[in-house]
């Protein structure tokens, strides 16, 4: 009883936790099928290019996915989400939200104010507005304290050189 | 004689300047790794350049106000504060919003005017998200992109005069800044873009979160149409995120294999 109790509140944890149905996606490129989320664990399979992909849940930069050469971990930036399988009841942004509690992600603007670029053009310093922006300022301490409580540590870390040949 | 070959090194590069290794050096030379407060070939001081993101961030708040919850406020400076601690330019006067439209985007402003917009906060799942988007636009922050985009079309020296009135509206800044907050509905160059996206990750690393929030996020936005009005301004004016995806992932390599950061979906402020 208790534990059918923990299964409930584990599922809904889960799903809180910003994991999704089950979702299409496609390899971009080679790369390895991993058994764990990161580099150094054990290869399962090499995917090519083109190789289609079910998604299951993402932890960091890794994809956990299901593909005809087996099941593993890839890496996030080598998979392109999206092309929803036929059939499938879930897809795309739709698909996310109904496994996202919460988030209520709905995309649709029909009716409701945007920001284009003549809104932009046309608008009028907001004194008032930018005041209360500004009066939000936190400190560096504060931000630091903030940070603590959640034992986020600062790291080194360098900045990325550009791509050779910048790409495509 | 030396103000002359500036002058005429600055017209050249009003053209594209992709075109000219003369302009990528000027581009470098103009970079945001001068001293703060500094002048130098028609460059803003950091009190010029304050007062220039000020007048757009009062522009940008004239289109669309702050979301009003206070919580959400506080708790985006808070975010965005620690990720900008993490840059070379901590000491900035570091302001964040979150503003009233259901448009997926964010934008930033010269001297750390920082905005997302509430459509793009409701699509983020962590803290760690929000660090990459926060991130991106603290990359444009840092490496004056949008004040590059004035030198190059302003090549009057205004000095002093941005100075003459320091709150409020300031019309000689406007004069400088075209219509309204016209300069956030205008394309960066793609090379601005992607380096912010790389900045994002690097400093969302930095603080401690999970570097991937950033392309989690890209990942989302990619899957919305393209004909869907909330990301029209966004598409319009920015590469594809799945370019974006695409250069992120060749700066990337294995270079963040060993960074473990966290998450934190349970800590992120959900709007109510």
């Amino acid at each position: 009883m208790r534990a059918r109790h923990w299964i409930v509140l584990l599922a809904g944890g889960w799903f809180a936790a910003g994991a999704w149905a089950t979702e299409a996606g496609t390899a971009l490129k080679a790369d390895e099928l991993k058994a764990a989320p990161f580099r150094d664990a054990k290869t399962v399979a090499r995917l090519a290019s083109g190789d289609k992909l079910d998604i299951l849940k993402q932890q960091g930069g890794w994809y956990q996915v299901k593909s005809a050469k087996g099941s593993g971990w890839v890496h996030m930036l080598s998979v392109r989400r999206g092309e929803a399988r036929k059939g499938s009841p879930v897809a795309g942004l739709a698909g996310l939200a109904a496994g996202r509690a919460g988030t209520g992600k709905v995309v649709a603007t029909t009716g409701v104010r945007g920001l284009n670029e003549e809104d932009l053009k046309s608008a009028k310093f907001d004194e008032a507005e930018l005041k209360k922006m500004e009066a939000n300022t936190v400190s560096k301490d504060e931000a630091r304290k903030f940070a603590a409580q959640a034992q986020l540590k600062a790291i080194k870390l360098d900045y990325l050189p550009k791509p050779e040949g910048g790409g495509k | 004689m030396m103000r002359h070959i500036l002058c005429v090194a600055l017209m050249l590069c009003v053209l594209p300047a992709q075109a000219f290794n003369l302009g990528k050096e000027l581009e470098k030379q103009l970079g945001g790794d001068k001293p703060a407060g500094g002048l130098s070939l028609g460059g803003y001081s950091q009190e010029e350049e304050i007062a220039i993101g000020r007048q757009i961030a009062g522009n940008i708040l004239g289109a669309a106000p702050l979301a009003k919850d206070d919580k959400l406020q506080q708790y985006v400076n808070r975010v965005g504060r620690w990720v900008a601690s993490q840059s070379e330019r901590p000491d900035l006067p570091w302001h964040f919003g979150v503003i009233d439209t259901n448009d997926i985007n964010a934008f930033a402003a010269p001297g750390g005017y920082v905005f997302v917009t509430k459509g793009l906060y409701r699509q983020l799942n962590s803290e760690a998200e929000l660090a990459g988007v926060l991130g991106h636009e603290i990359g444009h922050v840092i490496r004056k992109h949008h004040l590059k985009i004035l030198q190059k079309s302003q090549l009057i020296e205004l000095g002093g005069k941005l100075l003459s009135k320091q709150a409020g509206d300031n019309a000689n800044v406007q004069k400088l800044i075209g219509t309204g907050a016209e300069i956030s509905a205008r394309a960066l160059d793609k090379d601005a873009e992607f380096e912010a996206d790389r900045i994002a990750v690097v400093l969302a690393g930095r603080a401690g979160y999970d570097p991937f929030g950033l392309p989690s996020v890209l990942q989302d936005i990619a899957q919305v149409s393209k004909d869907e009005g909330s990301v029209a301004l966004l598409f319009k004016t920015h590469p594809h995120p799945n370019d974006r995806l695409d250069q992120l992932g060749q700066a990337i390599g294995d270079r963040l294999d060993r960074v473990k950061g966290k998450d934190l979906e349970k800590r992120l402020y959900r709007i109510k």
